[in-house]
């Protein structure tokens, strides 16, 4: 018995199998700890009512859920990340699009273009929104300044404080800090694209946008789902620039759900609350990531 | 004057260009020009100004500072203690680069090479990792990370944001073994190789392009980290640039000059870099979507 138990384990397979999960355990360990198991534990504390600090959680059931489905807070803080993945993914997918073409076949000047472009994608999100809430500044902000040099004061006006405007500029001043990044990914993409088709398009008398309908986006088809999948969760996600620049405000006009999760998980000690709306965002994300990863799938080459 | 220079070289060589075609040409350039504005105007503006006093910003905004008052730059450093700031960045941005990077590789040779009962189960356990947004794990995380007592030290964001990037490291460095041809380890392995060798001694060597990529992609992602460091580095000692900058502009959000020299403090050292090693840059932070 003894010995058959001995053998088992000096046996070839165990000692190779040893070996290639001591590889994997490190890094499972730190992600079972501190990634999968805190995930279950959000799961559980939106079940209850708490505020951080009594030793008793409340178990509650789904009473936050339901709450949150009555809050108006909720919905306005997820149709402004509607507002932002709408226009934040449509905006610098297509300026990407349209400078790749511009750039596709090679212009003087190309490593230049490339890297100014790609220069915001490098700042930090945080760096992003300081650098425009001083653009935006409505005493001296450049753009309020321009604004009234060229006559037109009554555009000029407090972009950060005017409810109806503050998101959108948000979302100005996100696509400038993204636009490079999709930009780069569509260049990668077009050095994939068939040059003979385009050269054939072209004897048989294709115009510029009937190339770009035709041959360049469906070209394109991979590269472009791959990043609308990246910038739509972005969209959800996003938090560091609202945060730095607003902080939800004016009101409630910037609220995203990552800044209405953080204030009440952490501002006003609604953990449970909280964490039901993180599994609400959560689910959102991985819904939507799973979507893209189907129709990857599907369409893959 | 590119342009006429350009045409004379082209009509050497080819039958004369219509019209129409430096016209569309002029077009182009424009529009790029435009876009390149767009990205340098907002960082043009913010040199001059952090470089004014508050009396010539009111002055004159847009222009160039009359003179070039680098002193804001120090006086800012110094009150804004950015050195400490940016010495937190290093101490929590290192141990998480050289953990993910290690923990990745290891992990990834593991999964893309190695035999083991359950191999793809752990693959895809730790892909689903990759659609959890921080936001689903952030609040008991808190509470984890005070538990076991690293609240209020270096470890409470380097733990975390070590365990957040692990998925992609894993898939991404697991993505590059797999492409390796199985020659090279076979080899290995009949010169009397075990699998921690071939690892180290074979494939680690080949690895270098790719494990430069996820070095910058988490150096990039734990410097300019602000959620995870805003829960759990609250301390003012622990504080890393991205929260200290925070602090700052709160602080000091009325005094213009002052301001605007933090944001340039904050901006130009990975600015530099950028356009240093900016073929490394673009590569690592778009690693991950053109191979994902």
């Amino acid at each position: 018995m003894i010995d058959s138990i001995r053998q088992f384990f000096a046996s070839r397979k165990l000692r190779d199998n040893a070996t290639a999960y001591a590889f994997v355990l490190p890094a499972l360990a730190i992600y079972i700890f501190f990634v999968v198991y805190p995930f279950f534990y959000t799961i559980y504390l939106s079940l209850t009512k708490w505020d951080g600090a009594k030793p008793v959680k409340q178990f509650v059931g789904l009473l936050n859920y339901q709450e949150l489905a009555a809050d108006y807070r909720l919905w306005s803080a997820l149709s402004h990340n509607l507002i932002w993945i709408v226009l934040g993914t449509l905006a610098p997918v297509a300026i990407g699009l349209f400078l790749g073409v511009l750039l596709w076949r090679g212009v003087r000047g190309m490593v230049f273009f490339r890297t100014v472009y790609f220069l915001p994608v490098v700042l930090a999100p945080v760096a992003v929104g300081i650098i425009w809430k001083w653009m935006y500044n409505p005493r001296f902000g450049p753009i309020n300044v321009t604004l009234e040099a060229l006559g037109l004061d009554f555009l000029a006006k407090g972009w950060m404080g005017d409810p109806y405007v503050a998101l959108p500029a948000l979302i100005f001043a996100g696509v400038w800090g993204y636009f490079g990044f999709c930009f780069v990914i569509i260049m990668a993409g077009l050095q994939n694209i068939d040059m003979e088709q385009i050269d054939a398009a072209l004897v048989d008398g294709a115009n510029g946008p009937q190339r770009l309908w035709y041959i360049i986006i469906p070209g394109l088809r991979h590269v472009l789902t791959m990043i609308t999948a990246f910038t739509l969760i972005l969209g959800v996600n996003v938090f560091d620039i609202v945060w730095i620049t607003t902080r939800g405000g004016p009101g409630r006009a910037t609220h995203v759900i990552g800044t209405f999760t953080y204030v009440q998980a952490f501002r006003e000690s609604y953990v449970g609350y909280g964490s039901a709306l993180a599994i609400v965002m959560g689910t959102v994300s991985l819904v939507l990531s799973f979507i893209f990863i189907s129709i990857r799938e599907r369409g893959g080459d | 004057m590119a342009s006429d220079v350009g045409a004379s070289y082209q009509v050497a060589r080819r039958p004369r260009r219509p019209a129409g075609f430096w016209i569309a040409r002029g077009a182009q350039y424009g529009i790029l020009i435009l876009f390149a504005l767009y990205v340098l105007v907002p960082f043009m503006w913010v040199i001059f100004t952090a470089l004014k006093s508050n009396f010539e910003i009111a002055q004159d905004p847009l222009g160039l500072p009359p003179t070039w008052r680098f002193e804001n730059i120090v006086t800012a450093w110094n009150v804004g203690k950015f050195g400490r700031y940016f010495v937190n960045s290093v101490i929590v941005t290192v141990p998480i680069v050289i953990l993910v990077v290690s923990l990745s590789c290891l992990a990834g040779y593991g999964l893309a090479r190695l035999r083991m009962p359950g191999r793809m189960l752990i693959f895809y356990f730790f892909l689903i990792g990759l659609m959890v947004p921080f936001t689903a794990i952030m609040i008991p995380l808190f509470y984890i990370l005070r538990d076991i007592g690293v609240l209020g030290t270096y470890w409470a964001m380097i733990l975390p944001q070590t365990a957040i990037s692990l998925p992609f490291g894993i898939f991404f460095m697991r993505a590059f073994f797999s492409g390796l041809p199985y020659d090279l380890t076979d080899a290995a392995k009949i010169d009397g190789c075990n699998d921690f060798g071939v690892f180290r001694r074979v494939m680690l060597p080949l690895a270098g392009p790719a494990v430069a990529a996820l070095v910058v992609f988490n150096f990039m992602g734990s410097w300019n980290a602000f959620l995870l460091p805003l829960i759990y580095l609250q301390s003012d000692k622990l504080r890393p640039v991205m929260t200290g900058m925070m602090f700052f502009t709160t602080r000091w959000g009325v005094d213009y000059s002052m301001s605007m020299a933090g944001t340039l403090i904050v901006m130009a050292p990975i600015m530099a870099v950028y356009l240093v090693f900016q073929r490394q840059f673009i590569q690592g932070l778009t690693a991950g979507a053109v191979r994902g």
